[in-house]
């Protein structure tokens, strides 16, 4: 035998063993179909009586339901008492892993899996200092040196291709790994080392426990660390002390999307769809391939006709030729696709990409196989409401006054809860008081946070309503209240709303500032106003609502007084939210109350920060309350104090660029304004005016700029009375200015 | 043998020894007529260094992938279109293309808006015709008729600039590979061999759609502007050099940096922003393609030749590149204005060309 590998345990001490003639080792690609081949055919000349798979053995139990599964399925395996530490092992139909995980269902024979366990694998925080090393994809350099950019197309060519047995084939695969692995030793880090002991702790505990042949189908790259046993000892060492927790967990549904993201085997698979294709249509690949292309780009309204289609075979199969390739690639169909089929266009291709080359297939998992109490109760509902999970993205509008509709805004609501984010919905379009807009699109990565939801409760409701009462119980702020509640109301959870009106109370009693309890007007608003359809009491919400701005109402001149430039943006924004809720939803007496608290804002003595002073200013001269006059002296009288003048007019003016431009008025208030200022004044004026209206789009700007232009006050020009040193100065001040202003 | 001195000597002739070597060198299969195998024609357009040492140089610099299914749609007798904005080397890979395969790049009708049938199809010897009645000695082969008969490359430059009824008239011989004659009741089979380069543009103005029965003939290679800064630099000064010594110029070849500086104001204004990304500069009407940038920096060494010290500097270039960015004389001129004010002045190095640049034009 070679020399022992570097690194192995025991290399070097003469104890090495190589491993019996009845095991086979097939080193594989994983997700490879060409490999998936070779398993298949491996596995059918063996006939073994124990087939050793790359897995994590805590999943040995849910080898069973194999056969109730259709791939792509993924192992989910997470930590027993923290669910959101979890790891996914995906299977396509393509997968070595899977055909040997098929074969061993089908033939009676037992499969186990080897490899580090998941328990093992997912507490490996303590590890965090050990630097993993640059992980090479083996195939990937020997496709490399062989002048291929698809790893999956030189083992096609290389290996599917050749006429060796399976097994001796694998004897091939196994050879050139050895040599791989001995040059490149340095790569293969502590934890490979540790995966390795473990596939062959396992294989020995097999060998005592069967007698017949073994198949161990692992990744090619391990092969070489299996040829031969070291002594148990040495493997044993090597894991000692390894941090060990209990594992839970269970099959989910997998798409060829996810496929193409990254995969606990490391890297994904960047054309899931293609790989599939490969293995379902051995004969035959290009042709109909282009077909589907065809077929897809139809679907999708371009022209592309079966004579085409034969062209771009015939393109495809030539441009293999000329770059000498036994068959095409995926490059050369997509080359050739892009030539023939779309003209060119780039558009097509990505659409092509999209629905073949990646593909949208969505396994299933079967009823018999074990999962989680919640899972189980979102699949009734799933079926009750006729809201299937689907991997394509789908938009759906939602009536309230059905209840099914209802249901299924009710069971997107309580996910959306429990952070299983299925639907979103569009807060953008206005649909009425009875209807919703959603899209829904089920990644079949949220089978994680369904895991993950599991401990809150056996049902999607419970879970919910669990969720929504612990962040009743820790919510500190107003705002934080009034959000729960919210949701615990269109989420229909009765026990829910009941504390979280109980938690708004308590902070509402315990909020010193009033801007605090006026940001949590937003919130109840919309619901106030126009109502909700579902089952709550909307008078409980009312007077919560009420509450809350009466006491806003009572506290908001004094908080805005005294405060830094930060917290008047805070303050700022505040009232404006407040105000579009007041107007919303507050009924007549509460509405004269926040007018009232507008009023004695705008008239406190000393007078509060400019900024909310200056909106609420405009607020009152908007709705009539403050007649011009009353306007024009507030502002003078704050120009005069210089400091606060500026953030006065900024508060007045921000985002009022409709209205300066439409209202003659307004624009004459600040034009006479500006025009009175002195010099210095006017300076000091300048960035906090530009300030003010750089929140304008630039269209907004435009017209400003050209209603001043018409002359809507009293503008001087300045003309150049022919001074040459009046001129020079004149420049030497606007560029200061310009400067001064940021331009 | 000499060879009559012509302005710009067709590929075929230029390179007729590079052609040579590589056919000698090459040993794999021959499609019919072929004078090169397509691995030869893909090593003749991007350069290769043979077993005997010839170096073979590059002649389009840009993604290989692109070069090889251009070649293989022309194996698989299908014709090619090459399309892209102006000045990405359509014209000249074509060119190139059929030089290699056929060893004549002369075959070519050229799109205007005033291209006939005839010259697509064929004519008649009107003297002929009158004298003899219709005969096939009175009739007058168009390019494309004469790479039928001859199993060679035709060429059809500025395909979208003809009208619509001449190209379409392109559909019988790129579907049928045959040309009938009415007149005479017989029909002109192409032989093996024969295949058809077009090349057309998208952005310009004036163009006539294809229509798709025609464009579904083609198999549509799409050549991008270059990629990077660098990759431009190449084929400018690689090009420049060339022409300088076509044109016998006796100055020396472009310095670098002057390449660089005119590619990287071709590119900003191109793309509408400089290259650290934080100006926003207006894009001028004009393309601003590859191809006026080696013009650029050509003329800037004849300036330089007869008029200068010999070597390309910054008054040479600032003439150039007056006349190939403003191509409007109202909106151009604003865009270069504000360029210069805004990127030229700015970087100190550049002084000497916006020095030059505003004494040409000292708006």
């Amino acid at each position: 035998m070679a020399r022992p590998l570097p690194g192995m345990p025991g290399a070097g001490s003469g104890l090495m063993k190589p491993i019996p003639d009845r095991v086979t080792l097939v080193g594989i690609r994983h997700h490879g179909p060409g490999s998936a081949r070779m398993v298949r055919a491996a596995l059918d000349a063996v006939r073994p009586q124990l087939v050793l798979v790359e897995g994590p053995p805590d999943a040995d139990a849910l080898i069973e339901h194999v056969g109730e599964l259709i791939p792509p399925v993924a192992l989910l395996l997470h930590d027993a008492t923290d669910p959101a530490n979890a790891a996914f092992w995906p299977f396509a139909r393509f997968s070595p892993e899977w055909q040997a995980l098929t074969w061993g269902a089908r033939h009676n024979v037992d499969v186990r899996f080897a490899d580090l366990p998941a328990g093992v694998s997912l507490s490996r925080a303590d590890d965090a200092d050990e630097v993993d090393r640059v992980v090479v994809d083996p195939l990937g350099v020997l496709a490399e040196a062989a002048g291929f950019d698809d790893p999956e197309r030189w083992w096609e060519d290389v290996v599917e291709h050749s006429s060796a047995e399976p097994t001796q084939l694998a004897a091939a695969v196994a050879e050139a790994m050895t040599a791989l692995r001995e040059e490149f030793a340095d790569t293969v880090d502590r934890r490979t080392l540790r995966r390795e002991a473990w596939m062959r702790q396992v294989l020995r505990k097999a060998l005592t426990e069967y007698d017949g042949p073994i198949v161990v189908v692992c990744g090619a790259w391990h092969v070489p660390a299996l040829r031969e046993l070291p002594a148990a000892k040495a493997d044993a060492d090597l894991l000692k002390g390894l941090p060990k927790s209990k594992i839970a967990g269970s099959w989910v549904p997998w798409s060829h999307g996810r496929l193409a993201a990254t995969s606990g085997y490391g890297a994904g698979v960047a054309s899931p769809g293609w790989y599939a294709h490969l293995w379902e249509y051995p004969n035959d690949t290009i042709p109909r391939w282009m077909a589907r292309t065809s077929h897809v780009l139809r679907e999708e309204g371009l022209s592309a006709s079966t004579a085409s289609a034969v062209e771009a075979v015939r393109l495809a199969d030539t441009l293999a030729a000329l770059r000498g390739r036994p068959s095409p690639g995926l490059s050369e169909v997509s080359e050739a696709a892009l030539a023939v089929l779309c003209g060119g266009d780039d558009v097509g291709l990505r659409i092509v990409h999209e629905k073949l080359v990646v593909g949208e297939e969505l396994g299933a998992v079967g009823d018999g196989v074990p999962r989680s109490p919640l899972a189980t109760n979102l699949e009734r509902w799933q079926r009750k409401l006729r809201l299937p999970a689907s991997a394509a993205e789908k938009s759906m509008r939602l009536d309230l006054r059905r209840d099914i509709d209802r249901g299924r805004s009710r069971l997107l609501r309580q996910l959306h809860v429990l952070d299983v984010r299925w639907g979103e919905p569009d807060e953008t379009t206005t649909l009425g008081t009875f209807a919703e807009a959603w899209t829904v699109q089920w990644d079949p990565g949220l089978a994680v946070a369904v895991a993950a939801a599991a401990r809150h409760g056996a049902t999607v409701e419970g879970a919910a309503e669990h969720v929504l009462l612990e962040r009743t119980k820790s919510a500190e702020t107003v705002a934080a209240a009034a959000e729960v509640l919210r949701e615990a109301v269109a989420c229909e959870l009765v026990s829910a709303v009941t504390a979280a009106r109980a938690a708004l109370d308590r902070c509402a009693a315990a909020a010193t500032d009033a801007l605090e309890l006026l940001q949590a007007l937003p919130a109840l608003a919309g619901t106030v106003r126009y109502g909700s359809v579902r089952g709550t009491d909307p008078e409980l919400l009312r007077a919560a609502m009420h509450g809350l701005l009466a006491r806003g109402s009572a506290g908001l001149p004094l908080a805005c007084h005294g405060i830094d430039d930060a917290t008047a943006e805070v303050a700022l924004s505040t009232l404006d939210t407040a105000h579009e809720a007041v107007l919303l939803a507050a009924d007549e007496e509460h509405s004269a109350g926040w007018w009232e608290a507008l009023h004695r804002l705008v008239r406190t003595d000393p007078s509060a920060h400019g900024l909310p002073v200056g909106r609420a200013t405009r607020l009152l001269w908007e709705d009539d309350r403050l007649d011009t006059e009353a306007v024009a002296i507030r502002m003078q009288r704050a120009v005069s104090i210089a400091s606060s003048g500026t953030s006065f007019v900024a508060g007045f003016l921000r985002g009022s660029a409709v209205r300066l431009a439409a209202d003659p008025r307004l624009l004459g208030l600040v034009d006479d304004w500006l025009t009175g200022l002195p010099t210095e004044g006017f300076e000091d004026a300048l960035p906090l005016l530009r300030r003010a209206i750089s929140t304008f789009s630039a269209p907004e700007r435009r017209t400003l700029a050209e209603r001043v232009g018409q002359g809507a006050g009293a503008a001087v020009l300045v003309v150049d009375d022919g001074d040459p040193d009046r001129t020079e100065r004149l420049v030497e001040f606007v560029r200061g200015l310009y400067e001064r202003a940021g331009v | 043998m000499t060879t009559p001195t012509v302005l710009r000597p067709s590929a075929e002739t230029q390179y007729a020894e590079e052609l040579a070597a590589l056919a000698a060198a090459d040993d794999k299969p021959r499609p019919p007529k072929w004078k090169l195998s397509p691995q030869a024609v893909v090593q003749y357009v991007l350069g290769v260094t043979l077993p005997d040492g010839t170096v073979i140089t590059p002649k389009y610099v840009g993604d290989r992938r692109l070069v090889e299914v251009a070649v293989s749609t022309l194996v698989t007798d299908r014709a090619l279109l090459l399309v892209g904005v102006p000045g990405t080397a359509k014209s000249w890979l074509s060119e190139h293309l059929a030089a290699a395969i056929s060893g004549d790049s002369t075959l070519i009708v050229q799109g205007t808006a005033g291209t006939s049938e005839e010259a697509v199809r064929y004519g008649w010897n009107y003297a002929r015709l009158i004298a003899e009645g219709p005969s096939e000695a009175a009739l007058v082969p168009s390019p494309v008729l004469r790479a039928m008969q001859t199993g060679a490359v035709a060429r059809v430059e500025e395909l979208s600039r003809m009208p619509a009824e001449v190209q379409d008239s392109l559909i019988t011989i790129l579907s049928e590979k045959a040309l009938p004659v009415p007149e005479l009741n017989l029909q002109v089979q192409a032989v093996p061999g024969f295949t058809l380069i077009a090349t057309a543009n998208d952005r310009d103005r004036g163009v006539n759609q294809m229509s798709s029965a025609l464009a579904r003939r083609f198999n549509t290679v799409v050549l991008p502007p270059p990629a990077t800064e660098d990759a431009e630099v190449e084929i400018v000064s690689q090009r420049a050099a060339q022409l300088g010594r076509a044109l016998e110029l006796p100055s020396e070849p472009p310095a670098l940096d002057e390449v660089r500086r005119v590619v990287r104001i071709f590119r900003e204004l191109r793309n509408g922003t400089t290259v650290d990304g934080r100006t926003q500069v207006k894009k001028p009407s004009g393309s601003l393609s590859t191809a006026e940038a080696i013009s650029v920096v050509t003329s800037g060494m004849a300036l330089a030749a007869h008029f200068g010290d010999g070597s390309l500097g910054a008054d040479e270039l600032a003439a150039g590149l007056l006349g190939a960015v403003i191509k409007d004389r109202v909106s151009d001129t604003v865009a270069w204005q504000e360029y210069l004010e805004a990127v030229v002045k700015e970087r100190r190095e550049w002084r000497d060309l916006y020095r030059a640049c505003r004494e040409l034009d000292p708006a």
